[in-house]
């Protein structure tokens, strides 16, 4: 019974917990409902992925519907996960609960209205990646994207206001975009509802039209871009990462920022694909843009936290390449891009801000020496270092590869540029790794350890990090245990895509 | 058990022992040391037993399906794979071993054991893989497992720019190697090798790209020009690891890559001669360098680029035509470039590996001196004083010992096939018998010249028995009764000379290795200065140019011109799109924001506000009561 329930539970739960703690609860209370908070909705996610069935084809699984009030303008709570769902939705659980529990510990000032904020923005993010509603899948994405710039704004570090503003302009634009491309895809349909099921089935028989598909991908496109950093709309990211306490940082740039091209992928390509192909050329270059002249970008960066931010828009690059592939497998690319990606730069941003507590700086010219110091520390970073530049062994390399294999069928240049970053993101991130923890210890180290002396990596930084990396490993070892689920439901859908677009090809 | 479930287990416990090590180990050193020897052992016996059992499998699992790409894992275990697999083994085993004693005292014993175990496993992965894409993985590992030994004492600077140069240099050639898989993925329709094999033997077309591509792999991995230079820096590592990675095998991963490629360049044979023009050009260029080295494991890196060198001309010569039984009208072609390149890397293995062990148990016994021209009269010390001498003598080529066969091999398929390049590994012989003979004299004879040297004991038998189980592989190896059971139907590849060409290549060899030996040892005294420099200081400094050239070149293009570049884009980012566009996107936004200038409080939050109010409006309007 509870199960039938589960993915409303894994989003009304940390929402219930926050309208609690903003009730005014006391604090102890509000920290152990806190871990409720976080934890349920991490366990259903592991619960729907352990359970998922297989040969599901086109359709959702834990399918519920909820009558909202809305029936009038054909939207329903419609809750259910697919194949390209479920890595995303397991991405949030896991990454929600990371971020949680490091919040915890942080210690932040006004630490109850923090966990607040965090645990709406969680329950948006399970929300958005469990709707089958477009329309809702956009509602929770706004619901999760407005605690955010609160938390830049109240609780973030240097430039906080700018950046905060700067993230409201651009992802409020982006979010317009799209809207307006969503409604027209809304207004043009005979399915007369959000539905993603009916707006499926209702194109097998009346697709849009080219004019509809091309305005409309367009539209997409640019607003989801800008929500995903699309190069060069993605000034917004490294400055509201910069300022963002990490706990935020963390969940946007993991979870939130992958709702553009999650919906590229699950709506746009499969409802507009001739849309796709008119702009695919156009996509191409603008990710190329994203890895290479940031990628560039990356390497000039002095900046620890810096570094990490430009690196995390590099690799957006990636899953907007498999995007532009329009196929099976460049979709199945992306996906899987987007989850490795969501871990180990969640993974980054939390070591990072555990780095900043013991050297008291993002400077890398400042840095040096710290394994000495902190070998743990070190050996999780090294290895969150090795997802980012992906290693094999490491969920990562599985996106690139798979996207690669994609980009040289599609076109072998685009795949000349999209495998030299891989040298680019190794020296960007060897770099910043060998100028934190390497060498001898640098002056400003050596001074600020005799006011208080460096500790290691303690356990309550070490479990949500812990719980990331694993996450990495597990995906990195056996790709196949999300991958199988993911490529059932894209073989399902995709294969209409490319013979649509070759039908076309031939004409 | 089935031959694939051994196979498993020699790949499987390297990792178990990595696994076991970082997850519970790592404060007890001991444990460490315990489990990654045993998993070294489990390698050496099960693997040994494997490859002299005879027995040859394949086996294929999907470990990744998107769409209608499949990537896949799988065993090929062939005759090359068996020769390499007991290389690994037997080189991986000593090494081991030696670490007990050598790492003996080293506060982060249980980090260098994981990182030794998690290395093996890697490189087994590579020797077993059935296709590219796996291949690829595992080379990846490799040079992780590498990056982080080298970045073993990693307080010290150096350590940590070798470590990084090293993974960098092998990420260039693997940029290449991987737009390589690509290319044969979607241009043959497989990536499995012996597929590749059916392909082209069923006359499938291969672009001379995609060969090309894939050698820049081994470019990378195998430290040839124009990627060479990361491995003389990769010496900032402990020595054992010197040994068994930057020496006998995962360097040598690069020459294994080419022999399981070897279709690809017989169907597309212009790539062969850029591998062989490759190879050359760093064998000769690596023996310029070895001569103006003072610190022994340098002179002992740039051997080792040297013979890789070596290998890589062996396999870009090619194949060769020979007689076929009694009457010589019958003939076949063999892979005799593979055949030579696999003959000379198992012996390089066992006399590299044990040179590096003897430079280790030296450096230990001297107390981390490194400096050639402060050692001397290091006879003393018996067991490494004789065992090094034996691979001296086998790297110089002296008839009878492994060096000797496998350098015959390869001089004999250049006079066959490429005279220019004869003559040039000639000169390059010349020059191996100079620079060996000149580091082993400063070494070993004459008077100690520091107080590390006069102080030096012989080190204990964990160190010692390791330098004397390779000596004997180094005497033994180059025989084919002990190389033809390790390489099985390899051996048969290996090309032997006959008649008159016998003759010109036996003479060659001898002359070569006694003009070089006598040479350095009549012009190197035992002091404490380098003879070349103070007599021909134009002759040294030239060299010591060549040697430096390719550092100064890769270090001003990244510091004058991809830094430069990149801090160009940076300001171009933070000027136009920051600043402008953001301004200019601010300014509009702005004129929305005219009228709405009473609402907004001009906080963040007010945004909050708006989207409640909106959603309020919609249910609203669905509601139907408006």
């Amino acid at each position: 019974m509870m199960l039938d329930h589960m993915l409303l539970l894994a989003i009304g739960v940390p929402l219930a917990v926050a309208a609690l703690i903003f009730s005014g609860m006391p604090k102890r209370h509000s920290v152990k409902l806190a871990y409720l908070g976080f934890g349920l909705p991490a366990l259903i996610a592991l619960y729907a992925w352990v359970s998922f069935p297989g040969n599901l084809g086109d359709r959702y699984a834990f399918l519920a519907s909820y009558d909202t009030g809305l029936s009038a303008l054909g939207i329903k709570l419609t809750l259910g996960l697919n194949g390209i769902s479920l890595p995303m939705f397991v991405l949030a659980g896991v990454v929600g609960l990371a971020a949680g529990l490091y919040a915890i510990q942080s210690g932040a000032e006004r630490l109850k209205i923090y966990l607040a904020l965090l645990l709406v923005m969680h329950s948006g993010l399970m929300g958005m990646f469990a709707s089958v509603d477009v329309f809702f899948l956009y509602f929770f994405h706004e619901l999760a994207l407005i605690p955010t710039f609160i938390m830049v704004g109240i609780w973030g570090g240097r430039d906080r206001n700018y950046a905060a503003m700067k993230m409201t302009i651009y992802l409020t634009l982006g979010a317009m975009l799209s809207l307006i491309g969503l409604i027209a895809v809304y207004v043009q349909s005979d399915a007369g509802g959000f539905s993603l099921i009916e707006l499926r089935q209702t194109i097998q028989t009346a697709p849009f039209s080219a004019t509809v598909q091309k305005y409309g991908f367009g539209l997409l496109m640019f607003g989801f871009g800008i929500l995903v950093s699309l190069w060069p709309f993605h000034t917004w990211a490294p400055l509201g990462y910069g300022a963002a306490p990490s706990s935020a940082a963390m969940l946007h740039a993991g979870v939130l920022k992958k709702f553009g091209l999650y919906g590229l992928i699950q709506v746009a390509l499969p409802l507009l694909p001739l849309g796709a192909m008119h702009w695919s050329g156009w996509l191409t270059v603008l990710a190329l843009g994203n890895i290479l002249v940031v990628g560039f970008v990356t390497m000039a960066q002095r900046d620890l936290k810096q570094v990490i931010s430009y690196g995390s828009v590099m690799h957006m690059g990636y899953a907007f390449l498999g995007v532009a592939c329009v196929s099976t497998i460049g979709a199945g690319g992306a996906i899987l891009m987007m989850l490795a990606h969501g871990l180990s730069v969640a993974l980054s941003f939390l070591l990072a801000t555990s780095i900043h507590h013991r050297t008291q700086t993002f400077d890398l010219n400042e840095m040096g020496g710290l394994a000495q110091k902190a070998p743990v520390l070190a050996a999780y970073f090294v290895a969150a270092t090795m997802a980012t530049i992906g290693l094999p062994g490491m969920a990562n390399f599985w996106g690139e590869l798979t996207i690669f294999v994609a980009v040289w069928k599609f076109s072998p240049w685009a795949a000349v540029g999209a495998v030299s970053g891989v040298l680019i993101t190794a020296i960007f991130a060897l770099r910043a790794t060998a100028k934190v923890f390497f060498g001898p210890q640098s002056d400003a180290l050596a001074k600020s350890s005799t006011f208080v002396p460096i500790v290691d990596l303690r356990w309550s930084e070490r479990v949500p990090a812990l719980i990331l990396l694993a996450m990495l490993l597990l995906v990195g070892f056996w790709p196949k245990s999300l991958s199988t689920h993911l490529n059932g439901t894209l073989e399902a859908i995709y294969p209409a895509v490319e013979s649509q677009l070759a039908a076309v090809a031939q004409k | 058990m089935e031959p694939y479930h051994f196979a498993i287990v020699v790949l499987l416990a390297p990792l178990v022992s990595a696994a076991l090590i970082a997850l519970m180990s790592r404060k007890r050193g001991g444990v460490a040391t315990v489990i990654s020897v045993l998993a070294a052992a489990v390698v050496a016996v099960v693997g040994l037993k494997l490859t002299l059992g005879g027995e040859r499998f394949a086996l294929n699992a999907s470990w990744l399906d998107v769409g209608s790409f499949t990537l896949s894992i799988g065993f090929l275990f062939d005759d090359l794979s068996g020769l390499m697999l007991a290389v690994v083994g037997l080189v991986g085993l000593a090494v081991h071993v030696f670490s007990i004693g050598y790492m003996h005292d080293d506060a982060a014993k249980a980090r260098y054991f994981g990182g030794l175990s998690l290395f093996m496993f890697s490189m087994l992965g590579i020797v077993f893989a059935n296709n590219l894409f796996m291949i690829f993985i595992f080379w990846e590992l490799v040079g992780f497992s590498s990056y982080v030994l080298i970045d073993h004492y990693h307080e010290r600077q150096s350590a940590a720019e070798a470590s990084k140069k090293a993974f960098i240099s092998n990420r260039v050639g693997d940029v290449g190697f991987m737009l390589g898989i690509l290319w044969c993925y979607w241009s043959l329709g497989t990536v499995n090798l012996a597929e590749i094999s059916s392909a082209v033997e069923g006359g499938s077309a291969v672009a001379t790209g995609i060969p090309l591509l894939l050698f820049c792999g081994a470019v990378g991995k195998s430290a040839q020009i124009p990627l060479q230079v990361w491995l003389p820096d990769a010496m900032e590592g402990p020595t054992p690891v010197s040994a068994l990675i930057h020496a006998a095998t995962m360097v040598a991963a690069g020459i294994f890559m080419l022999c399981r490629i070897e279709p690809l360049f017989v169907a597309a044979p212009q790539a062969l001669s850029v591998v062989m023009w490759v190879g050359t050009i760093t064998a000769l260029y690596a023996a310029f360098c070895a001569i103006v080295q003072n610190d022994i494991k340098k002179v002992l890196a740039y051997s080792t680029l040297s013979q890789l060198g070596y290998m890589v001309a062996a396999f870009g010569l090619g194949s060769l035509r020979v007689a076929h039984g009694e009457d010589s009208v019958h003939s076949v072609v063999i892979a005799a470039g593979a055949g030579a390149a696999m003959f000379h890397l198992t012996t390089h293995a066992f006399f590299k590996a044990l040179l590096f062990l003897g430079s280790g148990s030296v450096i230990h016994a001297c107390h981390h001196e490194q400096n050639i021209f402060r050692m001397g009269g290091l006879r003393k010390l018996p067991v490494t004083f004789y065992t090094f001498t034996l691979a001296v003598l086998a790297i110089i080529g002296v008839p009878g010992l492994a060096g000797f066969f496998s350098k015959d091999a390869i001089l004999y398929l250049a006079l066959a096939n490429n005279k220019a390049v004869f003559v040039i590994l000639a000169i390059t012989a010349v020059l191996t018998a100079f620079y060996m003979i000149r580091m082993w004299k400063l070494v070993f004879l004459g008077e100690p010249r520091s107080d590390e040297a006069r102080h030096a004991h012989e080190s204990g038998p964990s160190m010692t028995v390791p330098l004397v189980v390779l000596a004997i592989l180094a005497v033994i190896g180059g025989y084919g009764v002990v190389y033809g059971k390790l390489a099985g139907d390899y051996l048969a590849l290996v090309p032997h000379a006959h008649g008159r060409e016998h003759i010109v290549v036996l003479v060659t060899s001898v002359a070569v290795l006694l003009v070089g030996a006598l040479a350095a040892y009549r012009y190197y005294p035992s002091v404490d200065r380098d003879a070349l420099a103070a007599r021909s200081p134009g002759v040294f400094a030239s060299l010591k140019l060549l040697n430096e050239s390719f550092d100064g070149i890769y270090g001003y293009y990244i510091q004058k011109v991809q830094q430069r570049f990149a801090m160009l884009l940076n300001f171009l980012e933070q000027i136009f799109l920051s600043g402008l566009a953001v301004r200019g996107l601010a300014w509009v936004v702005g004129l929305f924001g005219m009228g709405a200038r009473a609402l907004h409080v001009g906080a963040v939050s007010a945004y909050a506000y708006w989207f409640l109010i909106g959603l309020v409006f919609l249910w609203v309007f669905a509601g139907g009561w408006f």
